[in-house]
């Protein structure tokens, strides 16, 4: 076991008690980072290198000077008997979708490649200020748009390491793929419709998404505003909750931030489940979806292994103490992805006005006769097919002819969606739950080149996260079994606003049980090769 | 020859003069600094950033909406108007679209008199009525832009008339009360020529007596009153001539050439652009709380306009003298704060300001509320005239030496010895030696040349430095010459 393998807090402990330094932690990341991730993502990825399958290609940006500096701080400060902050010398990455003075900060988009942010993001500030280390800034999809972070202009694309072959998922596939292979314990995502629960699950890592407004936006590069979280990725539960801790609270720069104190996380994360009421819901069980040629709607079940997982979570939980309610309806589940559709589509393309050639970022190297052909040309050269198919989408139902038919009306949707969730976790309701368990996807991570370009399917690997933005309300996705491939099982937590230490308190209860099954102890292919 | 009326609406944009920009903590005046020094990452619209709103830019369009006599909403929303241009580095611009922090309202303008019409008063009812951050500037030189952003997010009201206004004169009558206002209420410095109220007019004309609206122009870039009542009068003559002349009136956008003096036709008015309005995400609704509204409205003042016929009835000023005198909120109450202390006839207060502390203030550049002359010192001095302490040449002198030194009046009269002699033996001697150093006038004026009397108490005031009672001086001249 390398230091880059063990979490956070183990870290942390073992550098308070001088048993390693955090100059140690840190070059222990950097060569695991050496040894798996391969080259970084590049705007004109070159040759196509065989070796390339093998690897990770998380990172976009590696700032490892800057990295050795501040690890190199926190022991000078440990020396000198200064407290170092909480996340003290532990390392993390970013996605980089979030301004970070001094880095390039792409986007994943040729649009902001030459971008280097003049300010550094609420969150990343706060881990920092917290005593974390930054290792780099890692790949995403194009401004977020995707599930499977082949839509990034930095190629190559980040590869799951439990199967190179496959996607890690998306947006936050770079962060869930560092994560996963041991580069880094801890990882800044974004999740506007899944995308930290979602590349979690797929690499089998814990995510959380918190409650709208629990974790300042400010610096994080917007895709859909009203729908955006920021929030953690770690390999376990105290992680991400000691990394929670760090990133919530009040911002005075965002003003969708709540004005509510952020309750202490670890302290009620082992109190187990006795009494809590955990509901299971039908229509988490199915996903609802076009039929890709005739464009139909269809219901399917969800393979048989995923929705087992997730009835032997109920059973778990259930011989913890906690008690089950079956059948709980939410039943406007369905229209989540065609809802988000439209509402990020919308303020997507408001967000994307601002990348004009004008200030920053990319401007086309081509003459032009005027203002237009200079709009038009950087965008058309500096925006991938993802953020074109959002503004073109985005552009069309909000037009003041289809706005009352398309945005006016999922906005309506949204708000059914939001009485689904209230009527589960009202408590004087009939169901009165302090949780829903729900899988994470759909499937296991699917092979690179499987569904992309196909928008509308991969939109619906999201089904089963979305809700939870519409909402607002948060949600936790954890690692809970291998499919028959190998490939991780998340399972899902959902559950009122601000009840983050609620839902971490059931997943440390879930993993704690689960702590000597075997697939634990299986590593990520990528790692697995390492020791071969 | 038909005869036409006009109809005219104005769309103004009102600077507020908050220290800091609307959406983040940027200085909002940029008046005088070198491009681009007042922004910061959020103004420009870098990647990223998130706007938090200015509680002073809000408190300052309630006083405003009220003033106005504005409906204002506990709830209102701000939106995105989005559209591309370089000095709108978000590319969109954040409003307030149907959900506006006010709505309704109106301002009753008197317009004066003028040839051949009696004074009247126009109602202006208000459309529009909401909040929004500005733009920055762009700059064409030879084939590049130069964009400045130290405008962008400075605070702005929009706030559009009903096309209510029926001449040229009334537009600018409307704006010069509404600049009055502004600066009354202290939310703008409402200066025309440096863009802190802009002003935009919709014009068309009709036969005198019809329903019907005809096609209207818009005139852009007037930047002073004077030129929006040119401009429109301009155009009001241009569609007059069109109309006669058979011709249609087409929806021009028009531009105010200010020193030629001619309108010169921008673009054709395009069909409505769509500005896909959608709330904005990054802000929450704005609640304006009973509380906070309270607060705000406390501060409310009396309003010109009303403040003006209370001076009418109250202090028996004529107009001409309520007008000047409400102008501006320091002088009003000055004016007042003077009268109060002074008890005596308000006229006479009135005429030392309209004569002699408003030219002070002319001179100085200073405002009422900064004189060293206080409307106490203003009225010691009026007392003192009025009870005969100082004669009125001294009084006007007076109010000077207090402007200067800042001392009370009282202070200045007694050291300088400035108090009128009244004393009658002194003024009796004084009139004996100048009646025994001028044997010779005494002798012409024995022999009938009785207009040398003035001359005479001429001497006795300049030997008692302007001090003696003239009055008394005159009287006891008259009886010692007549006497021997």
């Amino acid at each position: 076991m390398e230091l880059c393998d063990l979490p956070a807090y183990e870290l942390s402990l073992l550098l308070r008690r001088k048993q390693v330094s955090a100059l140690e932690i840190t070059q222990s990341c950097l060569q695991r980072i050496e040894k798996v991730d391969g080259r970084p993502g590049q705007l004109d990825d070159g040759k196509a290198d065989p070796q390339d399958e093998e690897k990770v290609h998380a990172f976009i940006t590696l700032t490892k000077k800057r990295a050795l500096a501040q690890a190199n701080a926190i022991d000078r400060k440990l020396a000198a008997g200064e407290d170092p902050g909480p996340l003290a010398g532990i390392p993390f990455t970013v996605k980089d979708i979030f301004c970070v003075r001094g880095t390039p900060s792409t986007a994943g988009s040729r649009i902001l490649a030459n971008f280097v942010a003049p300010y550094t993001a609420t969150p990343v500030e706060r881990m920092e200020a917290a005593g974390a280390v930054l290792l780099g800034k890692v790949n995403l999809d194009e401004f977020t748009y995707g599930s499977s972070n082949e839509s990034t202009a930095f190629q190559p694309a980040p590869r799951n390491p439990w199967n190179p072959a496959c996607v890690p998922g998306g947006s936050s596939g770079g962060s869930a793929a560092s994560v996963a292979a041991g580069e880094a314990p801890l990882s800044l995502g974004t999740d506007t419709a899944g995308s930290i629960r979602q590349p979690a699950a797929f690499c089998g890592v814990v995510g959380v998404k918190p409650t709208y407004g629990r974790v300042s936006r400010y610096g994080l590069i917007a895709f859909g505003s009203s729908l955006d979280c920021p929030g953690p990725l770690a390999r376990n539960v105290v992680d991400a909750a000691l990394m929670l801790q760090t990133i919530a609270g009040l911002d005075p720069r965002d003003s969708t931030t709540a004005n509510l104190p952020v309750p202490d996380y670890l302290a009620a994360l082992e109190e187990g489940v006795r009494g809590l009421r955990i509901g299971l819901s039908p229509d988490y069980f199915q996903i609802t979806f076009p039929d890709p040629q005739t464009g139909e709607y269809r219901q399917q079940e969800l393979p048989a292994e995923i929705e087992a997982r997730v009835r032997y979570a109920a059973e778990v939980l259930a011989s913890l103490g906690a008690e089950i309610i079956e059948d709980v309806p939410m039943p406007n589940t369905r229209y989540g992805i065609p809802a988000y559709f439209v509402i990020s589509r919308v303020e997507a393309a408001s967000n994307l006005h601002r990348y004009d050639g004008v200030k920053y970022g990319y401007r086309t190297p081509q003459p032009v006769s005027d203002l237009r052909e200079m709009y038009r040309k950087t965008r058309n050269e500096g925006f991938g097919l993802q953020p074109k198919l959002r503004i073109l989408m985005g552009m069309y139902v909000s037009a003041a002819q289809y706005s009352a038919q398309y945005y006016r009306r999922a906005l309506r949707v949204r708000t059914l969606i939001r009485r689904d969730f209230d009527q589960a976790f009202d408590p004087q309701g009939k169901y009165r739950l302090h949780a829903l368990l729900t899988p994470t996807t759909p499937t296991t991570a699917f092979e690179m080149g499987a569904v992309y370009g196909d928008s509308v399917l991969m939109q619906y690997a999201d089904q089963l996260t979305v809700p939870a933005n519409h909402a607002g309300v948060p949600g936790v996705s954890l690692p809970f079994g291998l499919d028959e491939n190998r490939l991780p099982i998340g399972v899902q937590l959902l559950g009122p606003d601000f009840s983050e230490a609620v839902l971490l308190r059931i997943a440390r209860a879930l993993e704690q049980a689960t702590e000597s099954e075997p697939w634990r102890k299986l590593k990520p292919q990528v790692l697995r090769n390492l020791a071969g | 020859m038909t005869e036409y009326e006009a109809i005219i609406g104005l769309e103004t944009h009102i600077q507020l003069n908050t220290t800091t920009k609307i959406f983040c903590s940027c200085k909002a005046d940029s008046w005088n600094d070198p491009p681009n020094t007042n922004i910061c990452p959020v103004c420009t619209g870098m990647p990223g950033v998130l706007p938090v709103l200015n509680r002073a830019a809000v408190e300052k369009g309630v006083l405003l909406a009220a003033a106005m006599h504005s409906e204002l909403r506990p709830i209102s929303y701000f939106d995105r108007k989005n559209y591309f241009y370089p000095d709108l580095p978000k590319g969109y611009q954040i409003s307030q679209y149907d959900q506006s922090l006010a709505f309704g309202g109106w301002m009753d303008v008197p317009v004066p008199a003028s040839a051949g019409k009696t004074a009247y008063v126009r109602r202006v009812n208000i459309q529009k009525l909401h909040l929004e951050e500005d733009a920055g500037k762009t700059k064409n030189v030879g084939n590049r832009r130069w964009i400045d952003f130290n405008r962008c997010g400075v605070p702005l009201i929009e706030m559009v008339t009903a096309p209510d206004l029926r001449s040229a004169d009334e537009a600018a009558q409307y704006l010069i009360r509404l600049r009055q206002l502004l600066r009354w209420l202290g939310v703008s410095e409402a200066d025309m020529e440096k863009g802190h109220l802009r002003c935009d007019a919709n014009v068309s004309i009709r036969p005198k007596g019809a329903e019907y609206l005809n096609p209207k122009t818009e005139i852009k870039n007037v930047n002073s009153i004077d030129a929006v009542r040119e401009a429109i009068a301009t155009e009001i003559e241009r569609q007059v001539r069109e109309m006669e002349a058979g011709r249609r009136i087409e929806a021009w956008t028009l531009e105010w050439d200010e020193d030629a003096g001619v309108l010169r036709k921008m673009r054709s008015k395009e069909t409505e652009a769509d500005y896909r309005y959608f709330r904005e995400p990054d802000l929450l609704p704005l609640r304006l709380d009973e509380e906070w509204k309270q607060s705000i409205l406390v501060q409310m003042p009396e309003l010109p306009l009303e403040r003006r016929a209370r001076f009418i009835e109250q202090y028996a000023l004529p107009e001409y003298d309520a007008d000047i005198l409400t102008g501006e909120r320091s002088l009003s109450e000055y004016f007042e704060a003077a009268v109060k202390a002074f008890g005596g006839d308000p006229k006479k207060v009135s005429n030392y300001l309209m004569n002699d502390v408003l030219r002070m203030l002319n001179e100085s550049g200073k405002n009422a509320a900064e004189l060293r002359l206080t409307p106490a010192y203003l009225a010691q001095i009026l007392q003192l005239a009025e009870k005969g302490t100082i004669n009125t040449t001294t009084a006007k002198s007076l109010l000077q030496k207090v402007e200067e030194s800042g001392e009370a009046p009282q202070v200045i009269v007694e050291r300088e010895g400035l108090a009128r002699v009244s004393d009658e033996s002194a003024i009796r001697a004084v009139c004996q030696q100048v009646l025994a150093a001028n044997p010779k006038e005494v002798e012409s004026y024995r022999a009938g040349k009785t207009t040398l009397l003035g001359w005479f108490v001429g001497q006795v005031m300049r030997q008692m430095g302007g001090k003696a009672d003239p009055n008394l001086a005159r009287r006891l001249l008259e009886e010692m010459l007549n006497q021997s």
